[in-house]
């Protein structure tokens, strides 16, 4: 059966609904005005803040918990292990080969450099460290270029600590929250007068 | 008061608004830009120290001694060793790509024993050495029953293979056939003996008859080195190069002079130049210069037919070569292989004939060397396997047991067709290998060699040196990439496990050794440099006896010869074509899926054959299928067809593409020396 559309009937409905809707509006006044918008902003605020943070990275922990600290109290420079080669490149991380120069066998007492002797130094795997700093490969970075700038201008300052900071890892995109961002070396490269060109740092 | 809609909104629009005030749009932003650097299948870059660690690279037959570039340990590129005197900073083709061929995809990534036609499973290494000493163990004491063939002319692992199978009472020893072989025979047949040498750094005229020493024969990358000493850049020529052969090379190419002679019609023309010089003059002291004079001669006669060459070029070369103060002639095969004994008599005799031998910028002879095992058969005593096969395919050898060590007869013998199917008629097959290669697709158990750089290897006198020369290299990596051990490890294990020692555990310490019975510096070797002896000569005839019984190739109509070619670049009897190589080849040599054949114009007249056609090529009951080219770099009445092509075994790079030479190529007797020789191979050719 078909239903005929009628005008008379389209135009009570329309007078009903609009009925309600000026109801409505009578009602709201008082309980709403920008309340809402404020609370909503605020709350945006503080989740955008406080609990952002948190969500998008993931913490992580060393491998191996390595003491700064101890190595430091034993007299070692930081370039006992973190030194350039030959070449000029930097070394950055110490491998198995340097750390074995001292824990090819357990030498204290501390249980962290036995998890290290066990499960490295032994097997001959190499400890794979998180590094805070790691660029991707299309940067072509030069500690060679960079060497008269403090360690800790770029780096976490590790040197007296006695467990290593905690790594975060955004979830999205992989890279550690100390990743230097490209803005930021563009930044210094520009504060020192050092060109910007594409080909400095992409090879 | 409640939250209606409109409450509702105006939190969301608010909390919009506040969230462009957080870092949470901005940030996930740039995250996502930089996201996708990170998607797990993108490879990364290893990081750590940079090296460049000495080696020898055996993918090339000669060998080269190189410089790996590392990273973390990790090779990704290889130079030349400017420290050796034999590559001086050159590498060759194959060898340069040795990085990129640790990882191809065609290699055997642990043992294997066949359970079906066709169908492998992996295995562990104690139960594959297992199962080889199972095998083994009937066979002991029983001689014939027990066969190696080595694809290696050079490694001190053939002393192994040769003493472990004597040890067990076999002298089934073979090598893959080479031009080290005939002209070790070649030698012989003129009263002497060892391995003939050829100082092409002294001389001041190089003749190669066949040999295409700046490609693909002896030592390419040393003879490259002593052909661009002679051409300094913005100075003077100090020394000719004249090429004789079917195929205008990359010898050819760059030579002063090519002389387009047929396969078939090397010693003809070796002969015929010797007439021109004794014409001009030459005499020799040799016994049998009487004879050989009067060969000459009568080759002379039959010159112009057999070469399609004008009896003048005869005489204008002979005229350069009386000039030049250190003329040298280099004899070999165009593609590396199955020339006769007397082809290479016919060229090396006139080295003697103008007195070169033992000279600078001569012909010299090698010794075998000293042993690393006593027990070893002597190098130039080695068998070729070739016959074997072929007397296995009669029945008048039933070898139980075949070892197969860095080899591929299936592929690389002529009328291969039928060198695979023999293979079939032996029922314990073991192939060495480091890649899937068409011989390991046939083998009953296959265990996976290390790659050149993650194993120790050595070379004794490279075919084409001119004096004494040894090299050794130690792996690059600290482990190899896939499942692999050394063979030469392997068959001490097995042979200790037979009940017999060879004096050695590791191949490592045989190669200690055998530096030590040269006088070598074994640390020296490792660290990239080569010991070398002198330079000998001896007494030689000119071979005329030998050279008596050669019989000429008749061509009959509708037959031309074939000239298999060689690019060191597309690879060797056992390594399929790289793949960054692959780029190389050109669209007239593959088209697609279609190799080419190429001969003259005048040639593809008198077949019937035009530019494009597609023909088919005849011999030994086998055929192959090409397109023709037209192409003036060709001898008269000649096919020439590129080899390494028509693979069924290797990676998708190399994989069915084009067809194989070897298939067509007829082996014969020589006469007078019973050797298999087949470079002068003919065919018919027709279109299809």
């Amino acid at each position: 059966m078909k239903t005929q559309f009628s005008v008379a009937k389209f135009d009570q409905k329309l007078q009903e609904r609009w009925g309600e809707v000026m109801e409505e509006k009578k009602q709201c006044k008082g309980c709403g005005g920008a309340l809402p918008f404020v609370i909503g902003f605020v709350a945006a605020v503080i989740a955008g803040w406080v609990l952002f943070p948190d969500l998008i990275y993931s913490k992580k922990t060393q491998p191996i918990r390595f003491s700064h600290k101890v190595h430091q109290e034993q007299g070692m420079e930081c370039s006992s292990c973190h030194s350039f080669r030959d070449d000029g490149s930097y070394a950055g991380l110490p491998n198995n080969e340097k750390c074995m120069e001292c824990h090819a066998d357990v030498v204290g007492s501390d249980p962290a450099e036995a998890a290290y002797v066990e499960q490295y130094a032994k097997t001959g795997k190499e400890v794979p460290w998180l590094i805070y700093q790691s660029q991707p490969d299309n940067v072509y970075f030069s500690h060679k270029a960079h060497e008269s700038f403090e360690c800790k201008s770029c780096h976490l300052d590790v040197a007296s600590t006695d467990t290593p900071p905690v790594y975060y890892e955004n979830r999205l995109s992989g890279y550690s929250k100390q990743t230097m961002k490209m803005w930021q070396c563009e930044r210094c490269h520009a504060e020192n007068g050092v060109s910007n060109a594409c080909h400095v740092c992409h090879k | 008061m409640g939250l209606d809609r409109r409450g509702f909104v105006k939190i969301v629009v608010g909390g919009v608004a506040g969230t462009l005030f957080t870092p949470v749009i901005w940030q996930s932003l740039d995250d996502v830009s930089i996201w996708s650097q990170n998607w797990g299948w993108i490879p990364s870059l290893n990081k750590g120290e940079v090296k460049a660690k000495a080696a020898l690279s055996k993918l090339c037959p000669a060998g080269c001694a190189v410089k790996v570039n590392t990273v973390g340990g990790l090779p990704f590129a290889v130079t030349g060793n400017a420290a050796n005197p034999m590559s001086k900073g050159g590498v060759c083709p194959l060898c340069a790509g040795g990085a990129q061929l640790m990882y191809s995809p065609a290699r055997v990534k642990a043992p294997m024993k066949k359970v079906g036609e066709g169908k492998y499973e992996e295995i562990k290494w104690e139960d594959a050495e297992a199962l080889l000493v199972e095998k083994l163990t009937p066979l002991k004491g029983q001689d014939g029953k027990i066969a190696a063939i080595s694809g290696d002319e050079t490694g001190t692992a053939n002393e192994v293979l040769s003493a472990m199978l004597a040890g067990l009472g076999n002298t089934g020893f073979y090598v893959m056939p080479g031009e080290m072989f005939t002209a070790t025979k070649g030698v012989k047949l003129m009263g002497g003996s060892g391995q003939p040498g050829f100082d092409i750094e002294g001389a001041d005229l190089v003749l190669m008859i066949g040999a295409d020493a700046l490609d693909s024969w002896g030592t390419t990358v040393a003879n490259q080195k002593a052909f661009a000493a002679t051409r300094p850049t913005g100075g003077a020529v100090s020394a000719q190069y004249i090429y004789a052969g079917p195929v205008l090379n990359n010898t050819a190419s760059v030579c002063d002079k090519w002389l387009a002679v047929p396969p078939t019609a090397t010693a003809t023309f070796s002969l015929a130049l010797a007439n021109a010089l004794i014409e001009a003059g030459a005499v020799s002291s040799a016994a049998d210069f009487g004879d050989y004079k009067a060969l000459a001669a009568k080759a002379a006669a039959a010159f112009e037919a057999a070469t399609g060459l004008k009896a003048d070029a005869l005489k204008e070369l002979a005229a350069k070569i009386k000039a030049a103060k250190a003329p040298l002639v280099v004899a070999g095969a165009s593609f590396g292989q199955g020339a006769g004994a007397l082809d290479f008599v016919a060229a090396a005799s006139l080295n003697v004939l103008l007195g070169r031998v033992g000279q600078q910028g001569g012909m010299t002879l090698l010794g075998n060397g000293a042993k690393a095992i006593a027990s070893a058969a002597d190098r130039d005593a080695a068998k070729d396997a070739a016959s074997f096969l072929a007397s296995v395919a009669t029945g008048k050898a039933t070898p139980g047991a075949l070892l197969i060590y860095e080899a591929n007869p299936a592929f690389a013998l002529p009328q291969a067709t039928e060198m695979a199917k023999a293979m079939g008629n032996i029922a314990f097959k073991v192939s060495f290998s480091t890649y899937m290669d068409e011989t390991a697709a046939l083998a009953d158990l296959i265990l996976p060699a290390p790659h050149p750089f993650e194993r120790h290897d050595d070379a004794l006198n490279p075919y084409g040196v001119a004096k004494a020369t040894y090299l050794a290299g130690k792996p690059v990596v600290a482990k190899p990439v896939h499942d692999c051990k050394d063979p030469v490890d392997v068959l001490l294990a097995a042979a200790s496990k037979l009940g017999l020692s060879l004096g050695f555990d590791t191949y490592a310490d045989v190669i200690k050794a055998k530096a030590s019975a040269l006088g070598a510096d074994y640390s020296a070797l490792t660290a990239g440099g080569a010991w070398t002896g002198e330079a000998k000569g001896g007494p030689l005839t000119l071979g005329a006896a030998a050279l008596a019984k050669a019989a000429p190739v008749a061509l009959a109509d509708k037959t031309v010869a074939l000239a298999p070619v060689t690019r060191l670049a597309y690879g060797t009897a056992s390594l399929a074509t790289p793949p960054a190589n692959t780029l190389t080849v050109r669209n007239t040599e593959l088209l697609g899926k279609d190799l080419f054949v190429q001969m003259n114009a005048a040639t593809a007249k008198k077949l019937g054959v035009a530019e494009g056609n597609k023909v088919k090529l005849s011999a030994a009951g086998s055929e192959l299928k090409a397109l023709v080219h037209v192409n003036e770099g060709v001898a008269a009445d000649t096919a020439a067809v590129l080899l390494g092509f028509g693979r069924s075994a290797w990676d998708e790079y190399t994989k069915g593409k084009g067809d194989n030479v070897y298939k067509i190529l007829t082996v014969s007797d020589e006469a007078g020396t019973g050797l298999k020789v087949w470079a002068g191979s003919t065919v018919t050719v027709a279109k299809v």
